[in-house]
């Protein structure tokens, strides 16, 4: 006698299309019923010899076993499923929050993401900072005109008078050249202050400066980093323009311009080669070390990613605005 | 610096349309906008030799490779020295000083129309046809000029600091300033004329009757004038050139080109030219390696082209016996000090864009930092459904002291932006009640909010900055489903948050401490404390220190980041039991005046065998309860790490437990 050796596999395949008890009894019939395969093959051992007969018995017998089985479990799945009492499963779910990074930290994280497999390590920094290290140990002599554009907070500390709210996170930089070993590669993220505020200035903005100390850098690999962060944060090929321009801690200093849409040129970073003096005035021999900094200000790469036109609606904390960032 | 096109153009006698001209001067450093017809060009601090048309003139040239030539026309005039005239001079405030008289002034007229429309479009004012020519040769020149009416002054001239402290002086317009010792002043023997490089004396202004005049070209150092208008409330075209640095060597040149373009507009009787003894700037030379300058850019320059690109910025090169290039640097450039002050300048002329680009490389294997306690809990914020919002740091001194739960002293800003917000926050928790009140407004009935940042205060002479996680939680009306159910939110539901929070970090050991002192909470709120450490708050949020709109309890917390270690949450791993666990309740009734914490304590600090966990099933309290008492439902699973508990050893371990709350607390079983 043959026995097909996939009846299992198909009743299975067939099984799991089933969509009601009705077809679910008539597959039933075709592989268990009177004039099913198993059933009808009992009637024709008669026909065969006796030894031949006990061995078909016996897988016949397994066969029906495992058919009767298969049908049982499926059946006791169909009837669980209409035991329960049906659900609109369209109707609204339980409220629910959805939260949300504020957009500036989202893009302060993308910033680093990039540099922290380059192994650029974050220091924060203080916030309130005196003249020394945001100014001086950066090159700004007192007096000088460069200090003019930065319009300063100043703090009332009693008999000192030189505490500021940093205006920019170069200060980081100042700190880390003094304590850690070299070579550096750091990023320093952090909210800045000027006493400025308009519809593309704020008194606070968020800024990440990145300082490189080593031997052997040059402005090319400057320019090489600079492009290939803009391309990863805009995740496009970009014009990129590197132009002259000043700071009075890097020497040369450029700005960094994109291509951007329909806008022309867009400047989105300052840069440059770290000045001998600030390296000096942090112990680091001039001869052996050179080092690069450039520095981004965060709102202006948001307003740019997210197309946000004002500023002020970042710090705004209007929930309307801010949740489209959640999704 | 602002320019017209048009005037421009014809100066520097190029056909470049505006945009191209535009372009031209961005890309060797010299950023311009153009409003209409007019550049505007954003000259750096460092450049004071480019504001005018002559230094913009000298960078257009060296851009097309070549060497500059003053264009203006002029005849050289002789300058005399006599101590009648100039007398002395403090050589540490003045370079050089000049005077040229012209008396006998007549037939006076206007600038023509060419040179009002250039001075309208560059800002400045006409005021009066000899004041608006020494502003117009500024502009070319760059060097500023002052114009006296001679008859006004009693001559000769001092150009000396003040030696008493408080002189008052009426300057131009009729302000009276009081001059600072620290200022360099002109004066006659009369007094103080003039506040050198900043402002004349409005005594000695020309005006509509003067007849001759004295006309002023020096050079102050920039260091003695740095700073020294703002000191006045000023910032004058004078002063904004003379601290970034005037060509010391310009000075009689303008006089000549003042008096040539005199004759178009005036006619005169004689005139004298006078200088007062100076000492001459030393000029300045600078060493450069080729070799270092190469490594510097990443390019291969020959010391040829090296030379030829700072010749025609007027570097001189100077012969020297080292295999160093060396030059001399031009007068007019103040900003150059170091051998990487000239790389700037080649690469200026190479082009930035020129320089060949390297891939990015990267830093030694980082020292790992940890800003994990902030990212973890600010994602587990998120997770949680809070909204981050950002806010300034500048707050009210009431907001300040309402909020000032640990009676810290304000860190007060001297020049605030806004003087109702004169201090740095303490809390954030200022700006999430407004926040609330913002969005309840606009409609929003249930908020979640947390706000990451810093708070300050002073320390002595010194100021601490601390590092802050706080969040609100608000439902301003109650919410419920479509299907009816009601979402209540309370103390509990916080602290379940908190924890939940916390304990992703893996800390250990966190407690929650009863502190009814906090002024941002009510009595209903908890110190976080791990060990000893206290690393934030949480409670009932205090409604006379939020804003009106707030009208339903509304529940916070602060987490300090800072002073929560994850050194020690590294996962220690305890074998885990095969064998089944058993729960019993214990029903007891205990006073009131007990707290569930005092009972936790009870329990978990004495060793009850088998016991694995401990929880509260139910309270209950009214009919059937004694006055004073509650009834309490205390869940207890045991399970042994080694065996199947056996029913009398469970009995054993719940009489126990009965028998220490009996002993420390008076509890009783309920029946």
């Amino acid at each position: 006698m043959q026995i097909p050796q996939d009846l299992i596999e198909t009743a299975k395949l067939k099984l799991k299309s089933v969509q009601s008890e009705a077809e679910f009894f008539q597959l039933r019939s075709q592989y268990l019923g009177k004039k099913s395969f198993v059933i009808s093959s009992f009637a024709e051992l008669k026909s065969l010899d006796p030894d031949s007969k006990v061995v078909a018995a016996k897988e016949l017998n397994i066969l029906k076993s495992k058919l009767n089985h298969l049908f049982e479990v499926a059946l006791e799945g169909m009837q669980a499923k209409t035991d329960v009492s049906l659900l609109d499963t369209t109707l609204p779910a339980d409220p629910y929050f959805v939260g949300a990074e504020h957009p500036i930290a989202e893009i302060s994280q993308r910033v680093i993401n990039y540099f922290t497999p380059l192994n650029y390590q974050v220091f924060s920094g203080n916030e309130i900072e005196t003249d020394f290290f945001n100014f001086e140990a950066l090159n700004f002599p007192a007096n000088h005109p460069a200090r003019q554009m930065h319009d300063t907070f100043y703090l009332n500390a009693g008999k000192k008078s030189e505490y500021l709210l940093r205006t920019h996170t170069s200060n980081s930089q100042i700190h880390a050249m003094l304590r850690e070993p070299l070579p550096l590669y750091m990023l320093s993220p952090g909210r800045v202050y000027r006493c400025d505020s308009d519809t593309t200035h704020l008194p606070m903005f968020t800024q990440i400066e990145g300082l490189v100390v080593d031997e052997d850098v040059n402005f090319g690999d400057l320019k090489g980093i600079v492009i290939n962060f803009l391309e990863y944060f805009f995740n496009e090929k970009m014009e990129v323009r590197f132009r002259p321009s000043y700071f009075p801690f890097t020497e040369p200093s450029a700005e960094v311009d994109i291509k951007f849409g329909t806008n022309g040129w867009l400047e989105v970073l300052g840069c440059g080669m770290v000045h001998p003096n600030v390296l000096k005035g942090c112990n680091i021999d001039t001869q052996k070390y050179r080092g690069f900094a450039f520095g981004m200000g965060i709102e202006r790469l948001a307003m740019l990613y997210y197309g946000v036109d004002d500023i002020r609606d970042f710090y705004a904390s209007n929930l309307d605005f801010l949740n489209q960032f959640s999704s | 610096m602002k320019v017209q096109y048009s005037f421009l153009k014809d100066y520097l006698s190029t056909d470049l349309s505006q945009v191209k001209l535009t372009d031209v001067f961005t890309k060797v450093g010299f950023e311009c906008e153009s409003d209409g017809l007019i550049i505007d060009f954003d000259i750096t601090p460092n450049r004071g030799d480019v504001l005018s048309l002559r230094g913009l003139q000298r960078e257009f040239q060296a851009q097309q490779s070549k060497v500059f030539k003053d264009k203006l026309q002029y005849k050289k005039l002789t300058f005399h020295k006599d101590k009648t005239i100039i007398n002395k001079i403090d050589k540490s405030g003045c370079g050089n000083y000049q005077l040229m008289l012209v008396r006998g002034l007549h037939s006076v007229k206007a600038l023509d129309k060419k040179k009002r429309n250039f001075l309208t479009a560059a800002g400045v004012p006409l005021i009066h046809p000899f004041v608006d020519l020494g502003n117009y040769v500024m502009l070319e020149m760059g060097t500023p000029m002052h114009v006296f009416d001679f008859d006004h002054l009693e001559l000769p001239l001092n150009i000396l600091f003040p030696v008493s402290k408080k002189t008052s002086f009426q300057a131009i317009g009729g302000d009276t300033k009081i001059v600072e010792s620290s200022s360099l002043t002109i004066q006659d023997q009369k007094g103080i004329q003039a506040i050198a490089g900043i402002i004349g004396g409005h005594e000695t202004s020309v005006s509509k009757s003067t007849k001759s005049i004295a006309v002023e070209a020096a050079f102050f150092h920039p260091n003695k004038i740095a700073n020294q208008a703002r000191k006045y409330g000023l910032a004058t075209d004078a002063s904004h050139r003379f601290e970034r640095g005037v060509d010391p060597e310009l000075q009689q040149r303008a006089l000549a080109r003042f008096l040539f373009l005199l004759k178009e507009i005036a006619q005169y009787d004689s005139i004298g030219c006078y200088e007062g003894s100076s000492a001459k700037l030393k000029p300045r030379a600078i060493s450069l390696s080729v070799e270092r300058f190469n490594n510097f850019s990443g390019l291969l320059l020959s010391p040829k082209k090296i030379k030829l690109f700072l010749e025609t910025l007027g570097f001189t090169s100077m012969p020297t016996r080292t295999a160093h290039l060396k030059f001399q640097v031009p007068s007019h450039r103040f900003d150059m000090e170091l051998e990487e002050d000239l790389y700037e300048e080649i690469l200026r002329c190479y082009g930035y864009d020129n320089i060949p680009i390297n891939p990015p490389k990267s830093g030694p294997v980082a020292k790992v930092i940890d800003h994990s306690v902030s990212a973890k809990l600010k994602g587990g914020l998120v997770f949680g459904g809070f909204q981050e919002l950002m806010h300034m740091p500048f707050v009210s001194t009431e907001t300040f002291h309402e909020l000032n739960s640990n009676k810290w002293i304000p860190a007060e800003l001297s020049n605030p932006i806004n003087e109702n917000e004169p201090l740095m926050r303490g809390s954030l928790f200022g700006s999430l009640f407004s926040a609330i009140n913002l969005n309840v407004k606009k409609g929003h009935s249930a908020i979640k909010f947390f706000e990451h940042g810093n708070v300050f205060h002073k320390v002595k002479n010194d100021f601490a900055q601390e590092s802050h996680i706080s969040g609100l939680i608000y439902f301003h009306e109650s919410q419920k489903t479509w299907s009816d159910k009601s979402f209540q939110y309370d103390l509990y539901s916080l602290k379940a948050e908190v924890l939940k929070l916390l304990e992703t970090l893996r800390v250990k050991s966190i407690q929650l401490v009863p502190n009814a002192s906090a002024t941002i909470f009510t009595a209903n709120a908890m110190d976080i404390l791990i060990g000893k450490n206290k690393i934030g708050m949480l409670g009932e949020i205090n409604l006379t220190s939020t804003q009106k709109l707030i009208k339903n309890p509304a529940f916070g917390f602060e987490i300090y980041p800072e002073k929560i270690s994850t050194k020690s949450s590294d996962v220690k791993l305890k074998p885990v039991s095969k064998f089944p666990s058993s729960s019993r309740d214990l029903n007891i009734l205990i006073s009131q005046s007990h707290s569930y914490a005092e009972i936790e304590t009870v329990l978990l600090n004495s060793k009850i065998k088998f016991l694995h966990s401990l929880a509260l099933a139910n309270t209950f309290e009214g009919k059937g309860i004694p006055e004073g008492s509650i009834s309490m439902t205390l869940r207890f699973i045991f399970q042994s790490p080694s065996k199947s508990l056996q029913e009398f050893e469970i009995n054993e371990s719940m009489d126990h437990a009965f028998s220490l709350l009996n002993k420390a607390l008076k509890a009783k079983i309920r029946s």
